[in-house]
């Protein structure tokens, strides 16, 4: 099945780099940020580690879009997952061992494992995707920094005692698997086409993050380092905003927007 | 950390192993993505991560099931192959159900002219404009095997990890070897998919033929996820 590729390289208004600096130091910055603010001042910032996760889930959707424009041959769903199966290999390893510099080593390690996936799809399985090695790369990166962020603001903490006892025991792993997943992978999924922006498709993505961190604030509920309800709030604010705002792009891009009014009346002609 | 390594060095070549079995199951099971979703492409329609993950989790489900009664590694990764055989099985039967009485056309194949098992003629059968439809008979064992080889491969990536010696909490223990299994399945389920294409009936069909591809990358990759993970499970 094809992706609906174009078979070249997505136009970009911003360009890629920005969102690398955008996705990779938002994300580490905002799970530090929310870590020690939690330590020091309280459980209510834990939310600060959602919006990590949002900067990586927007990174990780940029790097979708560019490497899933080329086709993949298959869903753009395939790589979704394989940036999450990467990044949950990557996150518990870089927690476990990693302490305080935690994330970083699961973001080295993540970054090391998708450089692999990416060479060894070029080299041995011949996919032919000149920015395949950077995009797997960046996918695993961004897919461990939303793993990570959204972990942080469910227990307020990235210490992996917590997290293996609040977020790996219960299963709510697989929450933050899936989730963070369809966060990455569904904004270009769904937009992508012959007239697919990337304004459009990044609105999507914040969109879906901003869900992700809804979800981590309800999960949050029954955790003692974090708290509920700023996580909710603010994640249901940016969703109205990045809503509204992937509304008005859709109106934009759409030929015409028209108002069909009720089912005619039988007597009534159709046009 | 090399002490761990060293100590559990037989669980990272089984995990190595179990990641390429899942590799290379994927190559045999028949699917087709979105055209066999439109009865346009012989399959199941719908993409190879969905159906190699659906499989090999049932694996892993079935696998998890028996390791709380025995720990005996044959019985286990009969389990883990059971389970996904079924899984796939099950979904290959009610995926013909649909094409043959939902939809009205015969399970046939584009890419041979006779079914290599049953004999039965395939190229008059296919509709025009359509790559095959539904799930011929040689299409349906196929993906039975590759049902039974995932199943073995996730099931033994599972029972590995579960056989570290470590000091955690057992419900600890079993939320974070599941989670690698899962990680690692996943992984291991994309490669083979980029590999075909998205797209492949079987063992008959001429793409079957680069599954070595795929077995090597996933030979590298999972290595390293073994290693990760043996030593993320070891050192607690």
């Amino acid at each position: 099945m094809s992706a609906g590729g174009s078979g070249g390289g997505a136009s970009e208004a911003i360009p890629q780099n920005k969102l690398i600096a955008f996705g990779a130091a938002g994300g580490l910055i905002a799970i530090y940020l929310s870590y020690f603010m939690v330590q020091f001042a309280g459980p209510a910032f834990s939310f600060i580690g959602a919006l990590g996760a949002i900067c990586a889930i927007v990174w990780g959707s940029a790097a979708v879009r560019r490497v899933a424009s080329y086709g993949l041959g298959t869903g753009v769903p395939s790589i979704g997952m394989l940036a999450l199966g990467m990044g949950v290999v990557a996150t518990m390893f870089g927690l476990a061992i990693g302490g305080i510099a935690g994330p970083i080593v699961a973001f080295v390690t993540a970054m090391v494992i998708g450089l692999v996936i990416g060479a060894l799809a070029n080299r041995v399985i011949g996919m032919g995707i000149p920015i395949m090695e950077q995009s797997t790369t960046e996918i695993a990166g961004a897919g461990t920094l939303a793993i990570v962020g959204l972990s942080t603001a469910m227990t307020g903490t990235f210490m992996f005692d917590v997290v293996l006892t609040e977020i790996v025991a219960t299963g709510y792993i697989a929450l933050i698997f899936i989730v963070a997943g369809i966060a990455i992978l569904h904004p270009f999924n769904a937009n992508l086409g012959p007239d697919e922006k990337q304004d459009r498709t990044l609105s999507t993505a914040f969109e879906k993050g901003a869900i992700a961190m809804i979800m981590a604030g309800i999960v949050s509920a029954v955790s003692a380092g974090a708290s509920a309800a700023p996580t909710i709030v603010i994640g249901l604010a940016i969703w109205y905003v990045s809503f509204s705002q992937y509304n008005k792009y859709v109106v934009r891009d759409a030929y015409d927007v028209v108002g069909t009014g009720l089912l005619p009346k039988e007597e009534e002609e159709s046009e | 950390m090399a002490g761990v390594l060293a100590a559990n060095f037989l669980y990272v070549i089984l995990i190595t192993l179990g990641g390429v079995l899942v590799s290379g199951s994927v190559h045999f099971v028949p699917v087709g993505g979105a055209p066999a979703a439109m009865a346009q492409a012989t399959g199941i329609g719908t993409g190879t991560v969905q159906l190699a993950a659906g499989a090999g989790l049932t694996g892993l489900v079935t696998a998890g099931a028996m390791l709380n009664l025995t720990d005996s590694m044959a019985l286990i990764l009969a389990a883990g192959m059971v389970g996904a055989m079924i899984m796939i099985g099950v979904t290959m039967m009610v995926g013909n159900l649909v094409y043959v009485y939902g939809i009205g056309v015969p399970p046939a194949s584009a890419k041979v002219d006779y079914d290599p098992i049953t004999k039965d003629r395939q190229d008059i059968y296919v509709s025009q404009g359509t790559e095959g439809h539904g799930l011929p008979t040689v299409s349906f064992v196929s993906g039975i095997i590759g049902g039974g080889l995932g199943g073995i491969g996730g099931a033994l990536v599972y029972y590995s990890l579960m056989s570290i010696a470590n000091g955690m909490a057992s419900a600890d223990f079993v939320g974070l070897a599941a989670i690698f299994a899962v990680g690692i399945f996943f992984v291991n389920a994309v490669i083979p998919s980029y590999n075909i294409g998205g797209t492949i009936e079987g063992f008959h069909d001429p793409k079957f033929k680069k599954w070595p591809k795929a077995v090597v990358t996933s030979l590298i990759v999972t290595f390293m996820c073994a290693i990760v993970s043996v030593i993320t499970i070891g050192g607690l």
